[in-house]
């Protein structure tokens, strides 16, 4: 990538440099560090950050707009992931060892290593390829958006609310594969590890069926840590979501993101890199709370 | 005291013996298990595969990397279909694929190998120095590489990216390595902390035993294992990000990757132009590579790791 | 004569494993009247906790009952099917693991827990299931109103007295205790000693005590078998084998520990190590390291015989002692 050296490795610390004159006196970015900094947080706080350096629109404008799509995108594709990957995970635990284990744990591991984006190709290419696939209406080419441009601008009515559904299916479906390998490769090892817990052998001992052995004893106790996994993960999804939205053509952060690295639009960059952080943060402090539901060891420290 | 100095003073060159002579035999041992494991073998065949082919690009590909096949198309060719001159078709900068793919191995496993090292280097320094020194260096540590790993990874490495400036090859390497080293950490230090509990380092702590001595001979060869086994993981992962960011556009200009060829692909529409291969080969090569290593570190850490065994 | 409670005849329990297959126990064979104890002695890994899990059958997934049957009042538990054997377990027998830390849920409440077979095996109201729960608790010497909390708010002492409570919630025949009181210190051993011997007085109960400290079971039970690498080597009152023992390795076992009254000497020990159970010496497994050792002792196996009556010895010191019959296989080693 070319361009400018310097850019704020974190949000607290901006230095701009090297750029236009004018820029400079348009972005404020002539007065001292410190006025920077205090000018930064002052907008950060009231939501003014900026404007796009190529849109000309203001950042926050642009921000939202695309924000939502991707949440719409991630939401989706993440609670197909959680579903059938704690799903496949645990009766591949279960049954261990068995050909549905070792069938999907190999599957996992291969589209583990898979790069999204190729995934996201092949399945364009299959799926959205009016010659191979029978069901000529998953229209995923790269220059349909989230909804049919001949719509016309969003309005929450039928025909725009059915559109955008069609066009969520092979952008949700590609990063649903692509970090369901993970959850399911996760659950599975955990619950494993439950299994041969010595709490396990006392429900046995107790007569309890196997099937309740599983959903009493080994269940509870496997979850927290796939809980905390997730949560981490969920950085990995989101650069997944980046790819996924390049090579779909859905305009949502990912795809501005590179855009935007494209035309070294800053301040656009530089907030992004904000609600990144941000929706890492919250998704691990959601993830911290639902652990402390579910292990009474935890307490707050 | 003058006798333990003396001792102490004599023994490294036989110590160092020793300790070879029983790396030598766990190496043995290791071989063996992986000898029996089918994991392990399919793995390693799959990696050997390819680090053949990188070996021997220059006899294997047709032509050099980046070389047009002629001049009498130029940048804007469509590209041509597999034939048999031309094993996987033509590009749009008219370079044979089949060449390219071939060329593309060494840079994948090339970035791929050396970002794992750095972030291993990196990842097992910053683990070993946190977990040994404990304290506040800990905890400062700790948070630090907790924000490092919340940030989605794409968004660190063009941060990382920037602040570099180029994007050659090593700046790539400097990229990916120094993104990846958070997770390697964190589980350097967790065996740290695990192995400073126990006994055995308190008594030769006793003995007097300087905090160095420590960490190379008790620390160092536990965890070593763990981080064979890891790096191994990590240059998977490595592999795959280079290829992320060759797709978008991120990568080093005068190098070609599969991720860039994917690319190029994707940008000239191959599917629809009729060569399907031109995507299909480089990212299948990309996906066995990475199940390559992902079965073959899988398999390592479980006869590494003996808490994993008894499973 | 009556039949006893249990019965447990040449078993053989094996384990699958990537270096090979474990021998893990090799034909134990011993019986258990209602009302006796039995303690079960050895070195660590010798099969004593295998024996007890088998007798539920609740080895791991790699281990399996080769040969053999375990009479349980006159039904082979070896052989019955699993959910008949699941209407066995703790209803009749039960067991105290050892090492309480990890033998509870974490996530469930110790009432809970302690309802939880009650609940499976019993048609009652929650309510009195609670109540009984608490019964119990009292019983073992707990503070009932602790009934709601969870395994990691007690002490190891007070995990195992709730494992305790737990074992006896469906007043079962036979309560098996592998190594209850090991992971404790000494005064709570005893506490908890004491409380098993009560239990054991007052309702009747049959045990198996298993343990690597003889001083433990000298103390509880009334008969002790001692394994040594997979194989029984002794059976008898416990007084007897403890004063008079027969075979080399009850001796050795024996002499191991330092007489409080006797003079100021370091005990002998076994010279040697524990045999590879993959691998085991052909023969009488323990001739390697016997003193007593002559050639028919590395030739032939000893069947555990009796030779007097309440005593059964492993050992070809006396002559009454026969030889295993060997299997095809074995036979054909050099």
């Amino acid at each position: 990538m070319p361009g400018d050296p310097t850019l704020s490795l974190f949000p607290r610390d901006p230095k701009y440099e090297g750029l236009a004159q004018y820029n400079r006196a348009l972005f404020g970015l002539d007065k001292s560090p410190w006025e920077q900094f205090v000018i930064y947080l002052q907008r950060t706080v009231t939501l003014d950050w900026g404007t796009s350096y190529r849109l000309g629109e203001p950042v926050i404008n642009v921000l939202a707009g695309d924000l939502a799509w991707t949440l719409l995108l991630v939401g989706t594709s993440t609670i197909f992931t959680i579903l059938i990957g704690m799903l496949v995970g645990s009766y591949a635990a279960w049954r261990r060892g068995k050909p549905f284990d070792i069938t999907s744990t190999g599957i996992g591991i291969f589209l583990y290593g898979m790069p999204i984006f190729w995934l996201g190709l092949m399945l364009q290419a299959t799926l959205g390829n009016p010659r191979f696939h029978p069901f000529s209406w998953w229209p995923v080419y790269p220059t349909n958006l989230y909804y049919d441009d001949t719509l016309g601008p969003w309005r929450w009515d039928g025909a725009h609310i059915w559109s955008t559904l069609v066009h969520l299916i092979l952008p949700a479906m590609t990063l649903a594969l692509g970090s369901l390998a993970g959850v399911s490769l996760v659950m599975r090892s955990s619950l494993i590890d439950t299994m041969t817990e010595d709490f396990v052998v006392t429900a046995r001992a107790k007569g309890l069926s196997e099937r309740q052995v599983l959903l009493r004893h080994i269940f509870p106790n496997g979850l927290p840590p796939m809980v905390s996994l997730i949560a981490l993960d969920l950085a990995f999804i989101i650069g997944g979501a980046y790819q996924v939205e390049v090579v779909f053509g859905y305009r949502g952060i990912g795809y501005r993101t590179i855009q935007a690295i494209d035309d070294l639009d800053y301040p656009l960059l530089q907030f992004i890199i904000v609600i990144g952080g941000v929706a890492i943060v919250l998704a691990n402090l959601v993830s911290d709370f639902i652990l402390l539901r579910l292990d009474p060891r935890i307490k707050i420290a | 005291m003058a006798t333990i100095d003396v001792a102490r003073r004599r023994a490294p060159a036989s110590l160092l013996a020793a300790s070879l002579a029983v790396t030598a035999r766990r190496l043995g041992e290791v071989w063996a298990e992986i000898r029996r494991s089918p994991t392990a073998l399919v793995g390693l065949g799959i990696l050997i595969f390819f680090v053949a082919i990188a070996l021997f690009a220059p006899l294997l590909a047709h032509y050099p990397p980046l070389a047009r096949v002629s001049e009498s198309c130029n940048p804007i060719c469509p590209g041509s279909p597999p034939s048999s001159q031309f094993p996987l078709g033509t590009s749009s900068r008219n370079a044979d694929i089949y060449s390219e793919v071939i060329w593309g191995t060494q840079i994948s496993l090339f970035v791929g190998i050396l970002s794992a090292i750095v972030a291993s280097v990196v990842g097992t320094t910053v683990g070993l120095i946190s977990g040994f020194a404990g304290g506040w260096i800990d905890e400062v540590v700790m948070r630090f590489n907790d924000i490092v790993l919340s940030i989605p990874w794409l968004v660190l490495m063009i941060i990382v990216a920037a602040l570099i400036g180029t994007i050659d090859v090593a700046g790539l390497i400097l990229v990916i390595g120094l993104t990846g080293w958070s997770l390697t950490a964190r589980v350097i230090r967790a065996q740290v902390l695990s192995v400073k509990e126990r006994m055995f380092v308190e008594r030769a702590r006793m003995i007097g035993s300087s905090n160095l001595h420590l960490l190379w001979r008790h620390i160092f060869p536990n965890a070593f294992p763990l981080i064979f086994a890891n790096t191994i993981l990590t240059v998977a992962v490595s592999i795959l990000s280079e290829s992320v960011l060759a797709f978008l556009g991120l990568s080093t200009p005068d190098h070609v990757s599969w991720g860039k060829i994917i690319s190029e692909a994707y940008e000239n529409h191959a599917i629809l132009n009729g060569n399907a291969l031109w995507i299909v080969v480089p990212g299948l090569c990309i996906v066995v590579l990475v199940f390559g290593f992902y079965l073959f570190g899988y398999a390592l850490d479980e006869i590494l790791n003996p808490r994993l065994r008894r499973r | 004569m009556s039949l006893p409670l249990l019965e447990v005849r040449d078993l053989v329990v094996e384990f699958a494993t990537r270096r090979g297959t474990v021998h893990a126990v090799g034909g134990a064979s011993f019986e258990l009247e209602e009302g006796e104890s039995l303690g079960l002695a050895g070195e660590s890994g010798c099969g004593k906790t295998t024996t007890a899990l088998s007798l539920m059958r609740l080895l791991p997934q790699n281990g399996r009952i080769v040969s053999g049957s375990i009479r349980f009042q006159g039904r082979d538990l070896a052989t019955a099917a699993e959910a008949s054997l699941r209407r066995v377990r703790w209803r009749q027998i039960s067991i105290v693991f050892q090492g309480a830390m990890n033998s509870l849920n974490p996530v469930h409440r110790i009432g809970k827990q302690i309802m939880e077979p009650i609940l499976q095996h019993e048609h009652v109201e929650p309510k009195e299931a609670r109540a009984r729960a608490t019964e119990l608790l009292e019983l073992v010497g707990l503070p009932a109103r602790r009934i709601d909390e969870f395994p990691h708010e007690f002490s190891g002492g007070m995990r195992q007295r709730v494992m305790i409570a737990m074992a006896l919630a469906c007043r079962p025949k036979l309560v098996i205790a592998d190594e209850p009181v090991t992971a404790l210190d000494v005064m709570i051993q005893a506490q908890i000693l004491d409380l098993l011997e009560r239990l054991q007085r007052e309702l009747g109960l049959s045990m198996i005590f298993i343990s690597h400290d003889l001083s433990v079971l000298a103390e509880t039970c009334d008969h002790v078998a001692i394994m040594y690498a997979g194989k029984m080597m002794e059976l008898g009152r416990t007084v007897d084998v403890f004063t008079d023992p027969k075979h080399p390795y009850t001796q050795g076992l024996v002499g191991a520990f330092p007489d409080v009254r006797g003079p100021r000497v370091m005990p002998a020990s076994i010279p040697g190590l524990v045999p590879s159970l993959i691998s085991p010496p052909s023969g009488c497994v323990f001739h390697p390291r016997c003193k007593f050792a002559f050639d028919r002792c590395a030739r032939a196996e000893p069947a555990l015989s009796e030779i007097s009556g309440d005593r059964r010895t492993a050992c070809f010191l006396y002559p009454e002692v026969t030889e295993v019959p060997q299997r095809p296989l074995e036979a054909t080693t050099p």
